[in-house]
């Protein structure tokens, strides 16, 4: 055996070995799905994972609606219409969270409900900024002016809720 | 053969005109070429599309608040899929950009990059959301060395959080800064448009959350989704055209200094 056979022999050797380990390591709907390498390579088997196995947590008023028929109807009726339960009920910061039946376990609702009675959840929308739109368009009533308050002048050091009913939009 | 000058000529000429009639220019001749531009004015082909209307923009956040626990981003993590920035134009001509914390807290004063701004002193100002723009020639999916990053059938551009190595060549190539670390899974991390609400037939997470209407998630070619009947009526615009992804996020009301 002359010395050029040697290394080539060693060579297609390795390339047998990497074939076979690639074959096992590459699972079987890894491809270019529609013959395309430049975007659709991938396993196909993960489009699975995003589409069904991701759980959906935020479950919108028909969830809430099950208990809470009264006050769906409420804020239906009030500026608010356009506002998710869940824009305010879900809570970041777990102090605040609590809810009488525990939904995870009876309802399978993954989120932590609770009430913030902080002004700085009401500041969120409605602090007054310069820039602010001063229209309210999303309501199906008709454009109403946007309320916006300065919190450093408007009752500062008290809780929005005290004065305000937010399921009612109104006084209390 | 009678084959005189005349005819030679004749014969030549007419045989270099024919060539020089494109191919293209035979398609008025296949009837169905003809029809299709009559009958489907539009191409059938499912594709999701995102509308940002930043004129009814407020700045509240809940889009990114309520994005964030829906996708298990970390609350306090300073990532996030979708963001709000602020632009504010002063009357000295400075223009300050500013998004504290992705503005999952809500903008609730007049501080743009920490200036204690007056009223007064604002020319204007407006909100701008932003998410991954799910183009339809991303970036992104192309410099992935190992299939980690694709696009969907439907236009959607996803992670395989178990095949991606963290290389982070798709967080430094998205122009629009979309991408991050995952800081759990510390994989690249970005939108799907909710991929898991979308498919069942549920709005996204952060349409459902605002009350202002700024935000559509639909199909591109559906005429009976908001999303087409917003861009086949009115003037939209979509960030960085320059880099040729073709974005499917949609805005309305841009501004020039909007980056």
């Amino acid at each position: 055996m002359n010395h050029a056979w040697r290394p080539l022999i060693l060579i297609v050797g390795l390339a047998a070995v990497l074939l076979t380990v690639r074959m096992f390591l590459v699972p079987s709907d890894f491809m270019a799905k529609n013959g395309d390498y430049k975007y659709q390579w991938h396993r196909v088997g993960n489009e699975k994972f995003w589409r069904d196995e991701f759980t959906v947590k935020h479950k919108g008023r028909e969830f809430c609606k099950q208990c809470h028929e009264d006050k769906i109807e409420l804020v239906a009726d009030s500026g608010h219409a356009r506002v998710q339960c869940e824009n305010c009920h879900v809570m970041f910061n777990p102090e605040k969270k609590g809810h009488p039946v525990d939904l995870k376990a009876d309802f399978g609702y993954l989120l932590d409900i609770g009430i913030d009675r902080s002004r700085e959840l009401c500041k969120r929308c409605h602090s007054k900024l310069p820039y602010r739109p001063k229209e309210f368009t999303s309501l199906t009533k008709g454009i109403k002016p946007f309320n916006m308050i300065d919190p450093q002048e408007h009752n500062p050091g008290e809780e929005c809720v005290d004065c305000h009913d937010v399921h009612r939009t109104g006084f209390k | 053969m009678d084959l005189t000058r005349r005819k030679l000529l004749k014969m030549g000429m007419l045989s270099v005109c024919g060539t020089m009639i494109p191919l293209g220019a035979l398609e008025i001749f296949k009837p169905e070429a003809l029809a299709s531009s009559l009958v489907h004015p539009y191409s059938q082909k499912k594709r999701w599309a995102f509308v940002v209307d930043t004129t009814k923009c407020v700045g509240c956040g809940m889009c990114v608040k309520t994005c964030k626990l829906e996708n298990e981003i970390p609350f306090d993590a300073e990532v996030q899929r979708t963001w709000i920035e602020r632009y504010v134009l002063t009357k000295k001509g400075d223009v300050l950009i500013d998004s504290p914390h992705g503005d999952r807290y809500g903008f609730t004063k007049n501080d743009p990059e920490g200036h204690d701004l007056k009223d007064e002193d604002t020319l204007k100002g407006f909100f701008v959301p932003k998410l991954c723009n799910h183009c339809e020639k991303p970036s992104c999916v192309q410099v992935c060395p190992v299939g980690a990053t694709y696009k969907t059938d439907d236009g959607v551009v996803l992670v395989d959080r178990k095949w991606c190595i963290g290389c982070g060549y798709c967080i430094t190539n998205c122009p629009y800064f979309a991408r991050f670390f995952h800081p759990v899974f510390n994989t690249a991390e970005k939108c799907t448009f909710c991929y898991h609400r979308i498919s069942k037939g549920l709005k996204s997470a952060c349409v459902d959350a605002c009350a202002f209407g700024v935000r559509k998630i639909g199909m591109l070619n559906d005429p009976d989704s908001e999303v087409f009947k917003i861009i086949t009526t009115q003037r939209t615009a979509v960030l960085k055209p320059e880099f040729g992804n073709e974005p499917h996020v949609f805005y309305l009301g841009l501004d020039h200094i909007v980056r």
